[in-house]
C-alpha cells in the first residue's frame, strides 16, 4: 500500500482516539519555520526572537504575576461587556423579531450604528468617559450587541409560526409561548451571535486596551513596543490566539453544534 | 361535548400587493354535533384552510360567528385542538414532553401529565418513543405524535389540517386507519380538513364540499366502522359516495 495512505490512515485513528492532537499537529509545520528562520540568524535576536525566547518570556512574566494579573484583567472586561452585551441584544432581538412595528422602526437605525464600528467610537467615548473602565466596556458592550441582536432576531423570525400555534392553540398564554416556543427556538442562533459577538469583542478589546488601558494583554503588547520588547509582543499574540481557539473550540462551537444538531434545526 | 356553529361565517382580507379586498370565505353556515367527524374538502382555493385558522382562532373572522356552546370564539384556546400538516412538534422537547405539553399549560403536576401522555402515547402505539427526539421519528410517527399531542389537551373539537398530506401513500393509510380506531375509541369532534376525496369519505360520518367560499352540498357517509381500506376498495358503497364527491369537487 502507499505509505502515504498508511501515514494518513494512522493519523486518523490517532485523532479520533485524542482529538486535540488534530488542533496541535497543524502548528508544528508553523513553529519548525519559525524555530527555522531565527536559528538562521538572518535578523537580530531582539528583533525577531525564537519560540524558546517566548517560552521564556512567558515563565518570567507569570512568575512575576504580571502575566495573570493582565489576563485576567483582559477576561473580566470582555465577560462584563459580553454579559451586558447579551443582557440587552437578547430582548431587544426578541423585540425586533417578533414585532412587525419595532422591526420597522429599529431596522435601519440598528444598520446605521452597526456600521459605525468599535473604534470608531473612541474619538468621542475619550472626550465623554475618559481613559478608563467605562470606554472599555462601553467598545465592547457595542461590539457584542450588534451579533447577538441580529442573530436573535434571525433566530425569532425562522421559528416556524405553526409552532407558536400549536402552543397557542394547546392553551399557552404569549408569554407562555416566549418562554417554551420562542426562546429555545431561536437558542440556536442566539448562540451563533453569541459566538461572532465574542470574537469581535475580544479583538475590539485588545485594540481599546492598546489606546486606553492601563492593564490588560493589549496594553502589555503596546507597552512592550515601548520598551522595544518583541518578545513581549509575540507571547500576546500567541496568547489572543491560544485563547480564543480554546473557547471556540471548546466551549462555543460545542455548544452551538448541540442546540442545533439535536433539535433538528440545523442540517449539516 | 359542545356543538360547533358556523353561522354565515366570512373572510375578506386587504391585499396589499394586488391593492384590492380579497374574498376568501363568503358565506359558511355549518353545525358539527358532538362526536361527528366532518371532513371538508374542496380544490385548492375554496378557503377550507381559511376557515380552519379561523375556528383555531389563528386569523380573525370579518363576518359572521363562530359559536361553540353558543359562546362565540375569538384567538386560540385549548377546547380547539389543532393537527397541523407540518406536524408542529416541538424539537427540543421530547416526545413524552410535546404531548404533555397542554396539561403542562394547564398546570398539571408533572408526575400527572406524564401519565396521560403515557396513556395517549400507548392510544397510537408510541409507547417506545416516549424519550426520543421528534428529528429522530419517521414523519408518520411525528404525525401520530401530533394527533395525540391535541387528544391529550381534551379539546372539545380537534381540528386537522390536511393532517395526512405530507406523509408517503402507504404510511397515509394506516394513519388514516388508526384514525378511525382512535375515533370510534374516544369519540372527539373533528374537523378534518383535505383535498383527497377518499381520504375525506374513508374517514368521516357527513363530507362538506367546499367551492369559492361556500357550501356547495353535504354528503353524509354512512359506511359502517371499523373502517379499513382492504375492505372499503371492494365495497360498492364507498365507490359511488367517492365518486359522487369526486364529481362536485371536479365541477366546484
Amino acid at each position: 500500500m502507499n505509505p502515504m495512505l498508511q501515514i494518513w490512515a494512522g493519523y486518523t485513528r490517532l485523532t479520533r482516539r485524542w482529538p486535540g492532537i488534530a488542533a496541535v499537529i497543524p502548528f508544528i509545520p508553523v513553529l519548525a519555520l519559525w524555530t527555522a528562520v531565527s536559528e538562521a540568524g538572518l535578523f537580530p535576536r531582539a528583533f525577531f526572537p525564537g519560540p524558546a525566547d517566548v517560552v521564556r518570556a512567558f515563565f518570567t512574566l507569570t512568575y512575576k504575576g504580571i502575566l495573570p494579573d493582565y489576563l485576567q484583567d483582559s477576561l473580566v472586561r470582555l465577560a462584563t461587556g459580553a454579559a451586558v452585551g447579551m443582557a440587552l441584544g437578547i430582548p431587544l432581538g426578541v423585540l425586533i423579531g417578533t414585532s412587525r412595528w419595532a422591526h420597522r422602526i429599529c431596522w435601519p437605525v440598528l444598520l446605521f450604528f452597526q456600521a459605525i464600528g468599535d473604534i470608531a467610537w473612541l474619538p468621542i467615548l475619550l472626550i465623554w468617559f475618559g481613559f478608563g473602565l467605562t470606554t472599555m466596556t462601553f467598545v465592547i458592550v457595542y461590539t457584542v450587541l450588534f451579533p447577538v441582536v441580529l442573530n436573535t432576531v434571525l433566530g425569532v423570525e425562522s421559528v416556524p409560526r405553526d409552532l407558536s400555534r400549536a402552543a397557542l392553540s394547546l392553551g399557552a398564554s404569549r408569554a407562555r409561548v416566549l418562554w417554551e416556543v420562542t426562546l429555545p427556538g431561536a437558542l440556536p442562533n442566539i448562540i451563533t451571535g453569541l459566538r461572532n459577538g465574542l470574537g469581535y469583542g475580544w479583538r475590539a478589546l485588545i485594540a481599546v486596551e492598546m489606546i486606553v488601558g492601563t492593564s490588560g494583554i493589549g496594553f502589555m503588547m503596546f507597552d512592550a513596543r515601548r520598551a522595544g520588547s518583541t518578545v513581549e509582543i509575540l507571547l500576546g499574540m500567541i496568547i489572543l490566539g491560544l485563547l480564543w481557539y480554546i473557547v471556540d473550540a471548546w466551549i462555543l462551537a460545542p455548544l452551538e453544534r448541540a442546540t442545533g444538531q439535536r433539535w433538528g434545526l440545523v442540517t449539516s | 361535548m359542545k356543538t360547533l356553529s358556523l353561522r354565515n361565517l366570512g373572510k375578506t382580507y386587504f391585499d396589499p400587493y394586488a391593492g384590492a379586498h380579497v374574498t376568501a370565505v363568503h358565506d359558511v353556515s355549518l353545525d358539527v354535533e358532538p362526536g361527528e367527524f366532518i371532513s371538508v374538502v374542496g380544490p385548492s382555493g375554496c378557503g377550507k384552510t381559511t376557515i380552519l385558522n379561523m375556528i383555531a382562532g389563528f386569523i380573525p373572522y370579518s363576518k359572521g360567528d363562530i359559536l361553540l356552546d353558543g359562546k362565540p370564539v375569538h384567538g386560540p384556546g385549548p377546547e380547539r385542538g389543532v393537527v397541523f400538516q407540518s406536524f408542529a412538534l416541538f424539537p427540543w422537547k421530547t416526545v413524552l414532553d410535546n404531548v404533555g405539553f397542554g396539561p403542562k399549560m394547564r398546570g398539571v403536576p408533572k408526575a400527572e401529565r406524564d401519565r396521560i401522555a403515557r396513556e395517549y402515547l400507548a392510544l397510537a402505539g408510541l409507547s417506545h418513543a416516549a424519550h426520543r427526539y421528534p428529528n429522530e421519528l419517521s414523519g408518520g410517527m411525528q404525525q401520530r405524535v401530533g394527533v395525540v399531542r391535541a387528544l391529550a389537551n381534551n379539546p372539545d373539537v380537534l381540528l386537522m389540517d390536511e393532517p395526512f398530506a405530507s406523509v408517503d401513500a402507504q404510511t397515509r393509510m394506516t394513519l388514516q386507519e388508526e384514525l378511525t380506531r382512535i375515533w370510534q375509541e374516544r369519540k372527539p369532534t373533528v374537523i378534518f380538513i383535505t383535498h383527497d376525496v377518499a381520504e375525506a369519505v374513508f374517514l368521516a360520518n357527513r363530507v362538506v364540499v367546499l367551492s369559492k367560499g361556500r357550501v356547495l352540498d353535504e354528503i353524509a357517509v354512512d359506511l359502517p366502522r371499523p373502517r379499513v381500506w382492504d375492505d372499503l376498495v371492494k365495497d360498492d358503497r364507498f365507490k359511488q359516495l367517492s365518486a359522487r364527491v369526486l364529481q362536485m369537487v371536479r365541477a366546484a
